[in-house]
């Protein structure tokens, strides 16, 4: 009873984010309704991307740890799935707690090795071992090498994933859990530590914590979060291949996080919304201005980019709790 | 008051002193490249005394409280906590061994809020840091030992605000809160008076005097005015070196420390 | 595996190496003494490449378009000083990793408008274009050779530029250090600009010389920049003799991994399988190297002093 009454008291204090998860239960009956069965693929995906920008953004935001790597994490999920079926494992549920383990321990090996360093090192060593990963999946040629390799969506004995609502709602409820099991994270003792750990790490040894601790721990969650989104993107996608886990992809889940607010629970997804709709959208937009550079969006993304960085501190939720009072969880400027 | 002097020869042939002390420096040495920063320092602190570090800028003060508390290893000679040898032990390890810090610089959480800053002091004392459920800014149990930690400062009165929002001596005073905390057996206090104002540097003598009680406190400062008002003991550090240590009044008529420093001061 | 080919592969290493350094010493440069996670260095290899390959193209006279080529790099470094990277030295390194990752996209989406997404090729001059021999029974290509010269006519530049001039020494003094520079009467902001002007100027000295090497396209630049962050970390944040050996080092591991893995994993492999993984195992290698040197030494080989 006592979760019940914090999970109420939680959700209260979380309205964007339930309220964003309450759009996307909805969601379908909408593309339904307006026969767009395009736009929940969409949704889908701004689900499993806000889902890995989560996962990331509770060391990046909460643990001010900058880990340029993390696409690693959601590729390595995504190879479980892949690799599991290639040897005749279809069970989702298999997949996923493959994953759980295989990042958890990937995470804690890596967390450990990278956090001996700090600042520009920190980047560099997540992004060198995240090449390690990218390289060593481009060069295992039985799993597709550089192509990849098609796959089947998984079979979770309570989804038929051929449905395609049945994918979505299970994608769905996993973000439910992973924002739940956040909210609560980011409040508890672990979490409050953590969060000091970026505000002054010298004042957390000085109470007698070992900042490092906290830190790897928080990292493995990290990393098991990215891991699940993986599993669940290769059976949405039905293709694995070692693109996912691209170093610049890890820079698309900082994008994400930093647009929609770093250090906050709704941040991520509503940055996921924002990201994927610029994505749909801008093509159309240079299209109807000038119809030859269509497909060269990014032209306009990569200074929005430059523009969201240099003046809107705080991201989306910054601009939006201006008008409100949210300081639940205090943002840190990162420094 | 003798000056108590437990080097190294006395824990070697095993003799355990009558009181014994909470902290003990045995033949500490520490240099930089040319700079030599302790030459053999060997002192000692007792349970309910505060013991005095003072020296001109640059005699080592704050590099001998650093390898008190951690930050810097010795290059040889031993830390005795309760007659524990720490010197290999790590910053955290020591901190819940019994050493509370205050530093030069106001080391808090400037982020978070007075009460915050003392929640995550109280969880670190209870050892219950590493809990993922409960929310720990909401958990009554942690306030109520929180505002504890806040009253033995005054602070309490302030503990909603923002660290950001605090004027400096209330910095300085939640610092001073902050290293009491962890209910240590030996407090190193960095100049807490550093910035403060003089009805602010009163206050901060009567909380200091209020809590040696419990604990052993070595105290660099460099407001002569509360060391002498404070001190059970003074040492005089220069160039890494004690030149002198007693009471506070030998202290005051000895000619090396007036020559080597307090001349200095004017 | 032949004499011949090992020293066939040791120059090409050499030559990787030396065009490594000329991207990683000003970069290095920005990290370690400026402090600036600069991640669009790589779109200057691909400005002065472009630079060169068009203005060849244009004037039919590769000299004339490869020494056009280097003031425009510098200048393109300056204004993007100017316009934007000054206005993030205050912010932190995430800030500078997104709103230089949103550079590159934006540098490469701006060549792919400019230039089409396809890659340009350049022919070389006929001077340039033949083989000498390197052992009697080993030829190797001219340009590669004057590749691997003209890189270390620059890299003993850059040292001397580093090491003996005035802006070198204020570059070592106080680049990130206001109090300093200003103590030293230095103004730090045009100091800052002239170590990115030089920087992208070197980057595109190395984007010239790579362009009839390689296809010159969009985004050819990342997979350099990647590799020369590897180069700068191996070497130690700041120092321009730290990036000079890892680039050599880095250059020379994954020429040569590149070679000798296929080889050793055909032993155990069928041949396509092996030819296929043994370049992506090479590029590991040259990240594991970078790991092991951090775990072991988290600073560097050679860390900058002070």
């Amino acid at each position: 009873m006592d979760f019940f009454r914090l999970l109420l008291a939680g959700v209260r204090e979380q309205r964007m984010l339930f309220g964003l998860m309450a759009g996307f239960a909805l969601f379908p009956a909408y593309t339904a309704y307006a026969d767009l069965p395009f736009w929940n693929d969409v949704a889908m995906r701004i689900m499993l991307l806000g889902m890995a920008a989560m996962g990331l953004n509770l060391i990046l935001g909460y643990g001010g740890m900058v880990s340029f790597g993390h696409a690693a994490f959601v590729g390595i999920g995504a190879y479980c799935a892949g690799i599991s079926q290639f040897y005749g494992l279809y069970n989702g549920w298999a997949h996923l707690a493959l994953s759980l383990g295989v990042c958890g321990i990937l995470g804690l090996v890596i967390g450990f090795l990278a956090l001996r360093t700090s600042g520009i090192y920190f980047i560099m060593i997540t992004l060198a071992f995240a090449q390690m990963l990218f390289f060593l999946f481009v060069s295992l040629e039985q799993y597709g090498g550089d192509d990849g390799m098609s796959i089947d969506r998984a079979e979770f004995v309570l989804f038929d994933l051929y449905d395609p609502l049945r994918l979505y709602y299970l994608i769905w409820s996993t973000l439910l859990i992973i924002s739940v099991v956040l909210l609560f994270l980011v409040r508890s003792r672990f979490g409050v530590v953590l969060q000091a750990t970026k505000n002054n790490e010298s004042r957390v040894e000085a109470l007698g914590l070992s900042p490092l601790g906290f830190k790897v721990t928080g990292y493995v969650i990290s990393a098991m979060i990215c891991g699940v989104a993986g599993t669940l993107f290769a059976s949405w996608q039905e293709y694995v291949s070692p693109d996912i886990m691209h170093w610049s992809r890890s820079g698309e889940l900082m994008i994400i996080i930093i647009l929609g607010g770093l250090a906050t629970l709704a941040g991520p997804l509503l940055g996921a919304v924002v990201f994927l709709l610029l994505e749909e959208f801008l093509p159309e937009l240079l299209y109807l201005i000038a119809p030859d550079y269509a497909e060269n969006w990014m032209i306009i993304f990569g200074p929005i980019m430059i523009f969201v960085v240099l003046f809107a501190r705080g991201g989306l939720i910054g601009w939006i709790s201006r008008f409100g009072a949210q300081r639940i969880y205090r943002q840190g400027d990162g420094r | 008051m003798d000056i108590p002097f437990w080097g190294a020869k006395n824990l070697s042939t095993g003799r355990r002193p009558v009181t014994s002390p909470v902290l003990n420096l045995a033949n500490i040495n520490k240099s930089y490249a040319a700079l030599q920063a302790a030459r053999d320092i060997s002192l000692s602190v007792e349970r309910g005394q505060i013991h005095a570090l003072i020296g001109p800028n640059g005699a080592g003060k704050t590099t001998l409280i650093n390898q008190i508390y951690g930050s810097e290893t010795p290059d040889s000679g031993s830390v005795f906590l309760n007659g524990e040898n720490i010197t290999g032990l790590s910053v955290p390890k020591r901190v819940r061994k019994g050493i509370g810090r205050s530093f030069q610089i106001s080391n808090v959480l400037t982020d978070f809020a007075v009460i915050e800053n003392a929640i995550i002091a109280e969880q670190a004392r209870r050892d219950e840091a590493f809990r993922f459920f409960r929310p720990a800014f909401s958990d009554q149990d942690l306030i109520a030992g929180a505002m504890i930690v806040l009253e033995r400062v005054g602070l309490q009165a302030r503990a909603d605000d923002l660290v950001s929002d605090l004027a400096h001596g209330e910095c300085r005073l939640l610092e001073l809160a902050l290293a009491l905390s962890g209910t240590p057996s030996l407090l190193l206090l960095d100049e807490p008076m550093a910035g403060a104002g003089p009805e602010e540097t009163m206050y901060m003598t009567r909380v200091i005097e209020s809590m040696r009680e419990n604990v052993g406190i070595l105290l660099i400062e460099h407001d002569m005015d509360a060391v002498f008002r404070l001190a059970d003991v003074i040492t005089v550090l220069v160039e890494g070196q004690i030149i002198a240590s007693g009471e506070p009044d030998e202290i005051r008529a000895n000619r090396n420390v007036l020559a080597a420093y307090l001349g200095d001061e004017g | 595996m032949t004499l011949t080919l090992l020293l066939e592969q040791i120059f090409n290493g050499l030559q990787s190496g030396v065009m490594l350094f000329l991207i990683a010493a000003g970069l290095t440069l920005i990290l370690g003494v400026m402090n600036f996670v600069f991640l669009a260095h790589g779109a200057q290899v691909m400005i002065g490449a472009y630079a060169a390959a068009s203005l060849t193209g244009i004037t039919g006279n590769f000299y004339f378009g490869a020494l056009a080529a280097i003031p425009i790099t510098f200048l393109s470094g300056y204004v993007l000083e100017y316009l934007l990277i000054r206005h993030l030295y205050q912010r932190d390194h995430m800030d500078q990793v997104l709103a230089t990752f949103g550079l590159i996209l934006f540098f490469n989406e701006m060549i792919r408008i400019g230039f089409g997404p396809a890659a340009l090729f350049s022919n070389l001059p006929p001077s340039l274009s033949g083989f000498v021999y390197i052992l009697p029974d080993t030829p190797y290509p001219v340009y590669r050779l004057v590749v691997i010269g003209a890189g270390l006519v620059c890299a003993v530049g850059i040292h001397y530029l580093v090491n003996r001039t005035k802006v070198g020494a204020m570059v070592r003094a106080g680049a990130n250090n206001e109090a300093m520079a200003a103590a030293l009467g230095v103004n730090i902001g045009l100091l800052r600009r002239f170590i990115f002007a030089a920087g992208a100027c070197f980057a595109g000295i190395a984007g010239v010389m790579l362009g009839p090497l390689t296809a010159v396209e969009p985004g050819m630049g990342e997979p350099l920049l990647i590799l020369s962050l590897v180069v700068i970390i191996i070497g130690g944040l700041g120092s321009v003799r730290g990036a000079f050996i890892a680039a050599v080092i880095v250059g020379v591991v994954d020429t040569l991994g590149r070679v000798v893995l296929p080889l050793i994993l055909r032993s155990f492999m069928e041949q396509s399988a092996a030819d296929g993984a043994g370049p992506a195992l090479a590029s590991m290698m040259v990240y594991l190297l970078m790991t092991i040197v951090l775990v072991v030494k988290p600073t560097g080989l050679f860390p900058a002093k002070g």
